[in-house]
C-alpha cells in the first residue's frame, strides 16, 4: 500500500536538545510542594487540573514519555521527541503519520509498559490516560503524570484531542504550535468541505467501514474521533447508532444493508483474497451501494488518535469522494 | 466404559416420549424465533422460499435468501455436525464429559488459524480447513498420547484435555496480547459468529458433514461393541484401538471443519448428547440422532439469541459463541445430578502404588527449594535487560532496583504460596489428588466476580477487588461442595461443577473480547496475572494476609488429616464435621482469592505444588502444605522473572508464562504416572 503523506509537514523534531535531567523523587517533590505553600509567590511553579489530580512542574519539562498513541502523536505535532513510547512498531505500522523518529525507544506495550525501561529514561513528564489508572502511583513515583483519556464514556473524542494537544503546548511552552496545529486542521477541514460542496457530494450519507473478514465489518459511529471529520465536511454518518465509547461497532455485514441510501466508505487494510470474495457474494452485489458504483477505498487513518487523523481521513474522504466510486473494494 | 453394561439389556426398548417431543419443541420454538423479525417484510410463504429463491426487486427478500436462510441452514447444520461428534466422542471415550470443546480440539483449531493468520496468512487464502484440522488433531493427538497408557480413563482423558485447552488457550493469548491489533478478526472468530452473506459457506460445508457424519454412522456397530468395554470388545473381534483412532480422527475433522469457517462454537457437542441422555437417549443410535438433531435445536436457538441481543443493544455484534456458552454451563449443571459416580479419578485414593512416591525428609526438601526461591530472588534483583543491554545489578544498588523488581517479584512467590496452599487444602478435603483451585474452577468464580466489575466499569481499589474475589471463589466453591455433597466430592461431579463455572466465565470472556478493543487486552492481562501492576504497601499487605492465613492454617492439621476418613469416623473422633469443614472451605477460598488478584485465575500452579509436594515426597498434611507452599512461591518467582525479562521493554503476564511451564509439568507428570 502506497500512503501518499499530506503535504503539511510537521516541525522538525530530530534537532530539539534532549537535556539530562535530575531524577524526580517523590520525597523531594513532595518537600518542594511543602516549599511551595510556605512561601508562596517565591518559586514560579504551574499547574495543570488532570483527569487524577493535580500537575506541577516548577520548570518546562525536557523530558517526555507517551504511554498511548495519541499521546505519541500530540508530543510529534508540537515539535517534540518524545524519549519514549509504547509499542513503536505498532504506532509505525498504524499510526504512520506524524512520523515517529526511527532511534525513539520503545518501553513496552500499550497495556503493560515496562515501569523500569520508564524509569531508566528519567522522563521528567509521562502523559498517559486513565487506562493506566491502576499504575497511577507507581507512574508518580517515577515522573509527574499527566492524565487525559481521548477515549473515555461520555466524552466527545475530538474535544479531548484539543484539550490534550493545548494542555501539552501549555505545559511544554509550546502554545503557538498547538494552536498553528488545530488552525491549519480547521483549515483543511473548511478547505475539503467546500471542494465537496462544490462538486455537490454532500448530500448523501456516508459509512467509514474497516472489514475485518468477508463476514464483519468495524463501523465507525457518531460517538467516535471520525465524526469530527464528517461534522466537517456537512457529511451525514449513515450508521445511526453510537457504538462504544471507542467509538466504533463491530458488525456483521447484513447490518450495514439497511441503510441503501448512503456511500460505503473502506478503510484499508484490505485482506488478501476479500476482493474475490465480495465480487463472488450475491448479498454483496446486491446493496444499493454496491450497485450504485458508491464503494470508495481509502488509505488507513488511525480511529483512535488525536487530533491529527481526523485531517487525514478528511483530505482523503474528499479525494475518494471526488474521484469517483466503483462496485467493490480492490 | 462401565456405565452402559446394564443399559445394553435395554437396547430394544422404545424411545420415552418425551425424548422427540422435547426435541420438536426446541425446533418449534427457535424456528418460531428465527422467524420473527421476518413476519413485518415478507409472509410465511416468501420466507419459507428465501431458502431456494429470492426476488431482486425487493431487498428484503434478497437479505432473507442470502443472509438470514443461509445463516440458519448453516446453524442446523453445524448444531447437527457437533452435536454428533460431541455423542461419538462420548461413545468412544466412554466418557460423559468427552467433547470437541472438553479435549481442546476448538482452542487446537484456534491455535493453528491464529498461527497461520500471523506466519502464513496464504494459507489460510488457500484452504481454511487446513490450519483448523492440523491444530485440532495436535490438540487431540497430545490429550491421546498422554492418556494411551491408562486405557483413556475418563476423567483422566478429560483432565488432559482441560489442561491442553488452558495451554492451547494460553498460546492463542500470548500472541493476542503481543499482536492484537493484527488479529482483529479473530477476536470474533474466537468467540464464533454465524453470520452469512451468501451460500457458499454452506454449499461447502454440507457435503462435508454429511461425509464425516456418514463415516461416523459407518462406525456405528464397532463402537457399539466398545459399551461392553475393552476386554470384551477385543474378545468379540473388534479392534478397539483402531475403531477409536479412526473415530476420534473424524470427530477432529468434522469440528475442525466447522470451527475454521465460522469460529469457536463451543460446548454445543457437550451440551447435545448430555441433553439426550437427560431426556432419556439409551442405545447408541438414539443417542447418535436425537445428540445430532437436538445439537442443531440448541444452535439455532443460540444464534437466534445472539442476534436478537445484537438487536437489542446498539447493533454491535454478539457472537454465537456466547450464547451457547450461556445455554451450556445450565446443562452441564444439569447433568451433575444425572451421571452416576461410576467412574475412577487418576489420584484418587484407589490410585495406582506407582503412584506414590517414598518419603523424604521434609527438611531436605524444604531448604533446597528454599535455596532455589532464594537463588531466583537474588538473580531476579540483579541481572535484568536494560533498553540497551542486560545489566549486573550490585547488591550496593538494590535499593533502587527493589521499586520496580522486589514488590511484583514479593508478591509472585505470596500468590504461589497461596495457590501451593489452597491447592493443598482442596486436594485433601476431596482426597483427589487432581482436584486444584483451577480446575474446579474456584479461580474461575473469582474470576468471573472480576470480570463483571470490568465490563460494568466499577473501579475498584485492591480491597475491593479482594473482597469482590473472595464474594466469587467462595460462592464457586460453596456451590461446588453443596452439588457434590452427597456424592462425596467423587471425580465427576466436581470436575463437572467446575467446568460449568468454567464455561460461564468463559462466555463473558468471548464476549469482551469480540467487542475488541482496549477493554478486552485489559482483560486479557489482569486474567493472565499482572504482577508489574504491584506497589510495594500493597506486596506488604499481602505479605500479612498470607501469613495471617497461614496461621489460620496450623488450627485446621488436625481436621485436615481427619476429615478424608469419612464423617462417621471423624465425628467419632471428636471432630465437628460441619464446623471444620466451612472454616477449610473459607480458607482455601481467601487463599485462592488473594492469588486469583495478583496472578489471574488460570495459572496451573495450586494443581502443580501439591503435586510436585508430593513427588518429593511429603505424604502428612503438615508436611505437603509447607513443601507445596514453598514450590509454588519457587514456580512463580520464576513465572514473574520470566515474564519482567524475556522480551523487554515487553512483558507478558507471569499467569500466561506459568499456565505454560505448568501445562507442560502437568502433561509430563500426566504420561509418567501412565508409564509406572
Amino acid at each position: 500500500m502506497a500512503f501518499p503523506w499530506a503535504s503539511w509537514s510537521v516541525r522538525p523534531a530530530s534537532g530539539y536538545p534532549m537535556c539530562i535531567d535530575q531524577r524526580h523523587s517523590f520525597t523531594r517533590r513532595a518537600c518542594l510542594a511543602a516549599l511551595l505553600l510556605l512561601l508562596p509567590g517565591i518559586v514560579a511553579a504551574t499547574s495543570w487540573q488532570h483527569e487524577q489530580g493535580t500537575l506541577t512542574l516548577d520548570k518546562t519539562p525536557t523530558r517526555v514519555v507517551a504511554l498511548n498513541w495519541a499521546a505519541t502523536e500530540s508530543l510529534l505535532l508540537l515539535g517534540i521527541t518524545p524519549v519514549g513510547v509504547a509499542d513503536k512498531e505498532g504506532y509505525a505500522y498504524w499510526v504512520r503519520e506524524p512520523a515517529l523518529p526511527e532511534d525513539v525507544p520503545n518501553i513496552g506495550t500499550r497495556v503493560s509498559p515496562s515501569l523500569e525501561a520508564i524509569a531508566e529514561l528519567n522522563p521528567d513528564l509521562i502523559v498517559t490516560s486513565t487506562e493506566m489508572a491502576p499504575a497511577a502511583n507507581l507512574l508518580e513515583e517515577i515522573a509527574p503524570t499527566y492524565v487525559i483519556s481521548v477515549y473515555k464514556e461520555g466524552a466527545r473524542p475530538y474535544d479531548k484531542a484539543r484539550e490534550m494537544l493545548l494542555t501539552l503546548g501549555d505545559i511544554l511552552d509550546r502554545k503557538a504550535e498547538a494552536e498553528a496545529v488545530l488552525a491549519d486542521i480547521s483549515n483543511t477541514l473548511e478547505h475539503q468541505r467546500q471542494r465537496l460542496a462544490d462538486h455537490g457530494l454532500n448530500n448523501k450519507p456516508v459509512a467509514l467501514l474497516n472489514f475485518m473478514d468477508d463476514r464483519h465489518v468495524r463501523v465507525y459511529t457518531s460517538n467516535g474521533l471520525f465524526q469530527e471529520a464528517l461534522d466537517s465536511l456537512d457529511l451525514k454518518n449513515a450508521w445511526p447508532h453510537p457504538g462504544s465509547y471507542w467509538g466504533f461497532s463491530t458488525v456483521g455485514l447484513e447490518a450495514i444493508a439497511p441503510y441503501s441510501d448512503s456511500r460505503l466508505v473502506i478503510l484499508e487494510p484490505i485482506r488478501p483474497g476479500l476482493t474475490d470474495q465480495l465480487a463472488n457474494s450475491p448479498f454483496w452485489t446486491y446493496l444499493a451501494p454496491v450497485q450504485q458504483d458508491e464503494i470508495y477505498q481509502i488509505d488507513a487513518a488511525w480511529p483512535f488518535g488525536g487530533v491529527f487523523p481526523v485531517k487525514r481521513i478528511a483530505v482523503q474522504l474528499a479525494d475518494a469522494l471526488v474521484k469517483g466510486g466503483s462496485d467493490n473494494v480492490h | 466404559m462401565s456405565t452402559d453394561v446394564q443399559t445394553i439389556r435395554q437396547t430394544t426398548s422404545s424411545i420415552p416420549g418425551k425424548l422427540p417431543l422435547s426435541t420438536a419443541l426446541l425446533w418449534f420454538c427457535a424456528l418460531i424465533a428465527t422467524a420473527s423479525p421476518w413476519f413485518g417484510e415478507l409472509s410465511p410463504l416468501d420466507l419459507l422460499a428465501a431458502f431456494w429463491t429470492y426476488n431482486g426487486e425487493q431487498y428484503s427478500s434478497v437479505l432473507a435468501h442470502f443472509s438470514w436462510a443461509p445463516r440458519v441452514s448453516i446453524a442446523l447444520l453445524i448444531g447437527c455436525g457437533l452435536g454428533l461428534a460431541g455423542a461419538v466422542t462420548q461413545q468412544v471415550l466412554g466418557n460423559p464429559l468427552a467433547s470437541p470443546t472438553t479435549l481442546g480440539v476448538e482452542a487446537g483449531g484456534q491455535f493453528g488459524v491464529t498461527v497461520a493468520t500471523l506466519f502464513a496468512p496464504a494459507l489460510l487464502t488457500f484452504s481454511p480447513d487446513l490450519a483448523a484440522v492440523a491444530g485440532g488433531l495436535l490438540a487431540i493427538g497430545l490429550v491421546v498420547a498422554l492418556t494411551w497408557r491408562l486405557g483413556f480413563s475418563p476423567v483422566t482423558v478429560i483432565l488432559a484435555g482441560l489442561v491442553i485447552t488452558f495451554f492451547m488457550g494460553a498460546l492463542n493469548m500470548a500472541f493476542l496480547l503481543l499482536k492484537g491489533e493484527w488479529l482483529g478478526n479473530l477476536f470474533i472468530w474466537g468467540a464464533g459468529s454465524l453470520v452469512q452473506n451468501n451460500w457458499d459457506p454452506f454449499l461447502d460445508l454440507w457435503p462435508r458433514v454429511l461425509a464425516i457424519g456418514f463415516a461416523l454412522v459407518l462406525l456405528m456397530r464397532p463402537l457399539q461393541l466398545l459399551q461392553l468395554g475393552q476386554a470384551s470388545a477385543s474378545a468379540l473381534g473388534a479392534r478397539v484401538a483402531l475403531v477409536r483412532i479412526i473415530a476420534l480422527f473424524l470427530v477432529v475433522l468434522m469440528s475442525a471443519t466447522v470451527v475454521s469457517r465460522v469460529g469457536v462454537v463451543a460446548f454445543v457437542g457437550l451440551a447435545a448428547p448430555v441433553l439426550a441422555r437427560l431426556l432419556g437417549a439409551r442405545t447408541l443410535a438414539q443417542k447418535l440422532i436425537w445428540s445430532s438433531l437436538l445439537g442443531s435445536g440448541l444452535l439455532l436457538l443460540a444464534d437466534t439469541l445472539a442476534q436478537w441481543a445484537s438487536t437489542w443493544g446498539n447493533g454491535s455484534l454478539v457472537p454465537t459463541g456466547t450464547t451457547t456458552a450461556l445455554i451450556g454451563g445450565p446443562i452441564i449443571l444439569l447433568a451433575l445430578h444425572s451421571v452416576r459416580n461410576t467412574h475412577h479419578m487418576p489420584g484418587q485414593d484407589s490410585s495406582p502404588a506407582g503412584f506414590v512416591p517414598v518419603r523424604r525428609s521434609t527438611l531436605i526438601a524444604a531448604s533446597v527449594i528454599g535455596a532455589l526461591l532464594l537463588a531466583i530472588f537474588i538473580l531476579s534483583m540483579s541481572w535484568s535487560p536494560g533498553l540497551t543491554q542486560w545489566n549486573w545489578t550490585p547488591v550496593s544498588e538494590w535499593g533502587e532496583a527493589w521499586v520496580w523488581r522486589g514488590p511484583r517479584l514479593l508478591a509472585a512467590i505470596l500468590a504461589g504460596v497461596a495457590l501451593g496452599l489452597a491447592g493443598t487444602l482442596i486436594q485433601r478435603m476431596t482426597s483427589n489428588a487432581m482436584a486444584s483451585p483451577e480446575i474446579l474452577g474456584i479461580s474461575g468464580g473469582a474470576a468471573l466476580v472480576m470480570v463483571v466489575l470490568i465490563l460494568t466499569g466499577t473501579e475498584l481499589g485492591r480491597a475491593g477487588q479482594l473482597t469482590a474475589a473472595t464474594v466469587g471463589a467462595t460462592g464457586a466453591l460453596g456451590l461446588l461442595i453443596l452439588l457434590a455433597r452427597k456424592h462425596r466430592f467423587a471425580g465427576n461431579q466436581l470436575l463437572l461443577g467446575g467446568l460449568a463455572l468454567y464455561v460461564f466465565m468463559d462466555a463473558g470472556l468471548r464476549l469482551v473480547m469480540a467487542s475488541g478493543g482496549s477493554v478486552a487486552t485489559r482483560l486479557l492481562n489482569w486474567m493472565y496475572g499482572s504482577t508489574w501492576l504491584v506497589s510495594e504497601h500493597e506486596a506488604i499487605a499481602l505479605l500479612a494476609l498470607i501469613l495471617a492465613l497461614c496461621a489460620g492454617l496450623f488450627l485446621v492439621v488436625r481436621p485436615l488429616t481427619i476429615l478424608p476418613m469419612g464423617d462417621t469416623t471423624a465425628s467419632s473422633l471428636g471432630l465437628s464435621v460441619g464446623r471444620s469443614r466451612l472454616i477449610l472451605l473459607m480458607l482455601a477460598a481467601l487463599l485462592t482469592a488473594a492469588a486469583t488478584i495478583v496472578i489471574g485465575p488460570l495459572s496451573f500452579v495450586g494443581l502443580i505444588a501439591p503435586h510436585l509436594a508430593r513427588v518429593l515426597g511429603q505424604q502428612t498434611v503438615g508436611r505437603q502444605l509447607v513443601v507445596a507452599a514453598l514450590a509454588g512461591g519457587l514456580l512463580l518467582a520464576i513465572a514473574d522473572y520470566l515474564s519482567r525479562t524475556v522480551i523487554f521493554p515487553n512483558q507478558l503476564p507471569a499467569g500466561l508464562l506459568a499456565a505454560l511451564v505448568g501445562g507442560i509439568y502437568f502433561l509430563w507428570g500426566l504420561s509418567r504416572h501412565g508409564r509406572s
